[in-house]
């Protein structure tokens, strides 16, 4: 009897573990080690805010006079099993500085190749606003200390739905696009309840749509985008309010355009927020690089405006930004950037002026 | 006459060095029509299938060889940094799956034969009559 319970706990093994290696596991990641500190700085002495530089608005990374290696380290693990016939399940693990680097599922997904031109993907994915929005937290991938932070503020960065892809070749071109649904709702907004309304806020983005067109040829790569979403919002408990409704509508419209001819490169992003009672947000980017060997310096401008009926000083700021990326490895790259930020606006001044430095490596593996 | 001779010969063996370094290579039953465009675009995961159809299984040497250094510099106007730097965004977004590595020019020979939706690069002097070269950088 027990012989035979043995045979079976066997044979129920060796079924689970053929079972299990049909999906091929693979991990890779990236990591990301930055200091930084503001060498002068106003603060906005009206809202209480010390001198601060807000290096990235989403997950408030906020460097202070004191050098700090927490806003912005990181640390990611993307799991891959595949399963074969297309079908991958992904998961990507985060754990940050700024939340005592506690690992969080950011990315979970299903992705299926129904064959060479179409995929689709569902499940939890980073929200493809900005042309940098769904490799933001992968520094080795672009040339910065981080994508120019007077861009990418929005609050809700990534969402629960389906996307899906469509890939094909026009003549020389590659056309890549992808059109995507779904819903995000964040129960304690770091960027709105730590930094702008001071009270636990719960930021919902439901019946969000969008799609991405980007072409590229050789040395030269443009994208469009545009997204539309209902917003709903609580702080401490309260519903707002706009206009007598509980929720309000907004549009997002953004271009970028990249060229990159031989040892040159140009990046640049136009985008509108056009959101119900807020106006229009305009954010503005345009960097200027070149090679030298493993040395990369670059030079950026960015800005955020905001205008629109009713706005008479609203959010308006702007980073002149300089820095050096230097590719010492095959797989790492030394980073150091100096950033100087001007906060125009009164009533919705942000962290007010500010001059910082903050360096740090990137990482793939 | 011999002194002409040699001196084609010379410059044969001189052109096959300087010009013949990494070649790229496909299955002997891909008769697809492969340019220096379409290399480039299988390898920077733009394009997924030949012109015939099916998924591209795309192999690649390691970042730390010379021939690979030389394939993304030629092929792809890629430093390896650069190229990394590249795959690392598709790769991390659910975009694309990076080429499958493989340690020596035999590994990727033996796997390329096997597959007729198989791509790789290797160094000219491993190449053999059991794969078809389609293009020499």
């Amino acid at each position: 009897m027990k012989f035979i319970s043995f045979i079976k706990l066997a044979a129920a093994t060796s079924c689970l573990i053929s079972m299990l290696s049909l999906a091929e596991i693979n991990l890779s990641g990236f990591a990301s080690i930055n200091a930084g500190k503001v060498l002068s700085g106003t603060g906005v002495e009206h809202y209480g805010v010390p001198p601060t530089f807000l290096a990235d608005y989403p997950i408030v990374s906020a460097y202070s006079e004191e050098w700090d290696m927490a806003p912005e380290s990181l640390f990611g693990l993307q799991i891959t099993a595949d399963l074969n016939d297309g079908l991958t399940a992904i998961a990507q693990l985060v754990g940050r500085g700024v939340d005592d680097y506690s690992p969080k599922f950011e990315w979970a997904y299903l992705s299926y190749d129904i064959n060479e031109n179409w995929t689709v993907q569902a499940g939890r994915k980073r929200l493809p606003l900005f042309y940098y929005s769904d490799f933001y937290d992968v520094g080795y991938a672009y040339v910065w200390m981080r994508a120019p932070a007077d861009n990418y503020t929005w609050q809700i960065f990534n969402y629960n739905g389906i996307n899906l892809m469509y890939n094909t070749d026009l003549g020389d071109w590659s056309l890549a696009t992808n059109l995507y649904a779904g819903k995000e709702e964040d129960k304690e907004n770091k960027l709105l309840g730590d930094f702008f309304f001071g009270d636990t806020t719960k930021e919902i983005w439901k019946d969000m749509m969008g799609g991405v067109i980007n072409l590229s040829k050789d040395w030269f790569e443009t994208r469009f985008t545009y997204m539309q979403y209902t917003n709903e919002r609580d702080i401490g408990g309260e519903q707002v309010m706009w206009g007598g409704k509980d929720s309000r509508d907004g549009k997002f419209f953004g271009a970028a355009f990249n060229v990159d001819f031989d040892n040159w490169f140009i990046l640049s992003e136009i985008n509108r927020l056009d959101l119900e009672f807020d106006g229009n947000l305009d954010t503005n980017m345009i960097t200027f690089g070149y090679r030298i060997n493993n040395l990369t310096p670059f030079i950026v401008y960015s800005s955020m405006k905001q205008k629109g009926d009713g706005v008479v000083d609203g959010e308006n700021h702007n980073t002149t930004s300089v820095g050096l990326r230097w590719d010492f490895h095959d797989a790492a790259a030394f980073k150091i950037q100096y950033d100087d930020v001007k906060d125009n606006s009164h009533d919705f001044a942000v962290a007010g002026d500010s001059k910082s430095l903050s360096f740090g490596v990137d990482l793939v593996f | 006459m011999n002194a002409y001779k040699m001196l084609v010969i010379t410059m044969l063996v001189l052109s096959q060095s300087a010009f013949a370094e990494v070649a790229v290579i496909v299955n002997s039953a891909n008769n697809n029509n492969i340019d220096a465009k379409l290399v480039k675009k299988i390898y920077l995961g733009k394009t997924k299938a030949f012109s015939d159809g099916g998924k591209v299984k795309v192999y690649t040497l390691p970042s730390s060889q010379d021939d690979t250094e030389y394939f993304r510099k030629k092929a792809l106007k890629k430093s390896n940094s650069q190229f990394k730097s590249y795959w690392s965004k598709l790769a991390f977004t659910g975009k694309g799956t990076p080429a499958t590595e493989l340690d020596t020019a035999a590994e990727i020979i033996a796997a390329i034969k096997k597959d007729p939706k198989a791509i790789g690069f290797v160094n000219s002097s491993d190449v053999n009559d059991e794969v078809r070269v389609v293009l020499n950088y």
